[in-house]
């Protein structure tokens, strides 16, 4: 996994300030939440480094090499999107051998990756079982190993709590994590909650109207709130 | 006051629904009471040679639109350009309204005796006529559904996947949207199938070479009434059966 790095990056929709001057530095294996209200930037800020969205201004570093004008299919970059996108018509296994399929990568290597991301991701016994036969955890695991196969430099997920019923949604969380941390995955992760934000990052970003008002780790964003909206996110968690 | 408006909105459904069903089903009505007459017209060379040339043909341009739609579909869908509305315009709603006859003369005019391609009065020249009038419906279901792809996202994740416009449309676009092709395609056909105007003026009435069933239909009409029956029954009959076809594809996608 690689090292991102985000350089006053700018985004407007029409007179919409989307995104503003926004500079981030993820570091290797690192999880970054990017936490804030709804149409702060968040989804913004992931599909412009993905490279669904052109930026107005700034550069993206992936290992400090720009890669503002790659393509998406050149970016190699993992995302997840908060609905999870699986394929409908696939089986989990085809959903899982996707990318290595469009990179005509040879028949056993993608059967041993296949395999080892469904047992990785705890899902070998569903492998034929098609996306609208699984529970919305098993079907975040998928698409987690889906994006993981294709071995992505960046990993970008975006809310992937928010379709997880409150009964599970503890559990899905330690799983995530765990699964992430042992990929070594570089991740950007968009999360609207504070109580998840805090259980899955590193550090957090805490974005509001564009822009970055702090970035730091969980427990020092609780010692020290440095934004009036933080101090409000925060104060959520304790009603 | 309410009553009687509830009276009169129901007299008029009521009026509608007659109207409707009468002009779809008389024809049959018509060939039951006069079974002995037109059963042996279904199977009169003229009748059976109107039927080959017109499914053949509808069935070529089914296939051709479907050839053409689906990648201008495609284009229409995942590119963002100027006017981009207005071409759609253009290309789906206008054909679909457009006086069929004035269609057959621009062809004629343009492909008719006198031009160095001259392919009008034949064969060619019904595909050619029943395409413009048909084809427009495969473009319309298929940028439809194509379009509820792309809204689910699917296309930015198989491309963060490393898929290209190929793996794009072949493993993820028309796969998920097989079901309402296949709807596209019914009705183009049965479009096609139906349209007189533009194959008249352009095709002629030859029989044996482009006479088709609707063509046939409004040359016997006068002359011989239980031809004109046969012929229309098959028509009609075929027009429902792709109809059925198209409202169960839908049906199941739901």
């Amino acid at each position: 996994m690689k090292s991102l790095r985000l350089e006053n990056i700018c985004k407007s929709y029409e007179n919409v300030r989307a995104l503003d001057h926004v500079s981030l530095r993820i570091d290797a294996e690192e999880f970054v939440v990017v936490m804030g209200p709804s149409g702060c930037g968040k989804t913004t800020l992931v599909l412009t480094i993905l490279g669904a969205l052109k930026p107005d201004g700034g550069h993206i570093f992936v290992d400090g090499e720009i890669i503002d004008d790659l393509p998406i299919e050149a970016r190699g970059i993992g995302y997840v999107p908060q609905d999870f996108g699986l394929f409908p018509h696939l089986s989990v296994r085809e959903n899982i051998s996707f990318g290595l399929r469009v990179k005509n990568a040879p028949r056993d290597i993608i059967d041993q990756t296949v395999d080892k991301m469904l047992s990785f991701v705890d899902l070998k016994q569903l492998a034929d079982r098609r996306p609208s036969e699984l529970s919305g955890g098993e079907r975040q695991r998928v698409a987690l190993a889906r994006a993981l196969a294709t071995n992505p430099s960046i990993l970008l997920l975006d809310e992937p709590l928010s379709s997880i019923d409150e009964a599970t949604k503890a559990d899905v969380r330690v799983r995530l994590k765990a699964i992430l941390k042992e990929a070594k995955a570089t991740t950007v992760c968009v999360i609207h909650t504070p109580e998840d934000a805090f259980a899955l990052g590193d550090r957090i970003a805490v974005m509001n109207q564009g822009r970055i008002v702090q970035v730091d780790t969980p427990s020092e964003l609780l010692r020290n709130p440095k934004d009036s909206m933080v101090k409000k996110l925060i104060a959520t968690m304790y009603v | 006051m309410r009553s009687k408006l509830s009276l009169a909105i129901g007299v008029g459904a009521v009026a509608f629904i007659i109207y409707m069903l009468v002009a779809s089903f008389y024809i049959y009505f018509i060939a039951v009471v006069s079974w002995e007459n037109v059963a042996p017209r279904f199977l009169s060379s003229r009748v059976l040679g109107a039927l080959f040339i017109g499914v053949s043909a509808s069935f070529i341009v089914g296939i051709l639109s479907l050839v053409v739609g689906v990648p201008f579909a495609y284009f229409l869908t995942y590119r963002d350009f100027r006017f981009k509305s207005t071409l759609e315009t253009l290309m789906v709603d206008l054909p679909q309204t457009f006086p069929p006859v004035t269609v057959g003369l621009v062809y004629l005019l343009l492909l008719g005796p006198g031009s160095p391609a001259n392919i009008a009065f034949t064969y060619f020249a019904v595909i050619v006529a029943k395409f413009y009038v048909s084809s427009p419906f495969m473009v319309g279901f298929a940028a439809r559904r194509f379009r509820e792809v792309k809204a689910k996202g699917l296309d930015l994740i198989a491309r963060s996947l490393g898929a290209d416009v190929k793996h794009l449309l072949f493993w993820i676009i028309i796969p998920l949207s097989k079901r309402d092709l296949l709807a596209g395609f019914s009705l183009t056909w049965a479009r096609a199938m139906g349209e007189l105007g533009a194959t008249m003026v352009f095709a002629g009435i030859i029989p044996w070479r482009t006479e088709v069933i609707p063509t046939l239909v409004y040359s016997v009409s006068q002359t011989e009434p239980y031809t004109a029956v046969a012929a229309a029954i098959v028509a009609e009959t075929l027009s429902i059966m792709a109809l059925l076809s198209l409202r169960r594809g839908v049906k199941e996608r739901q």
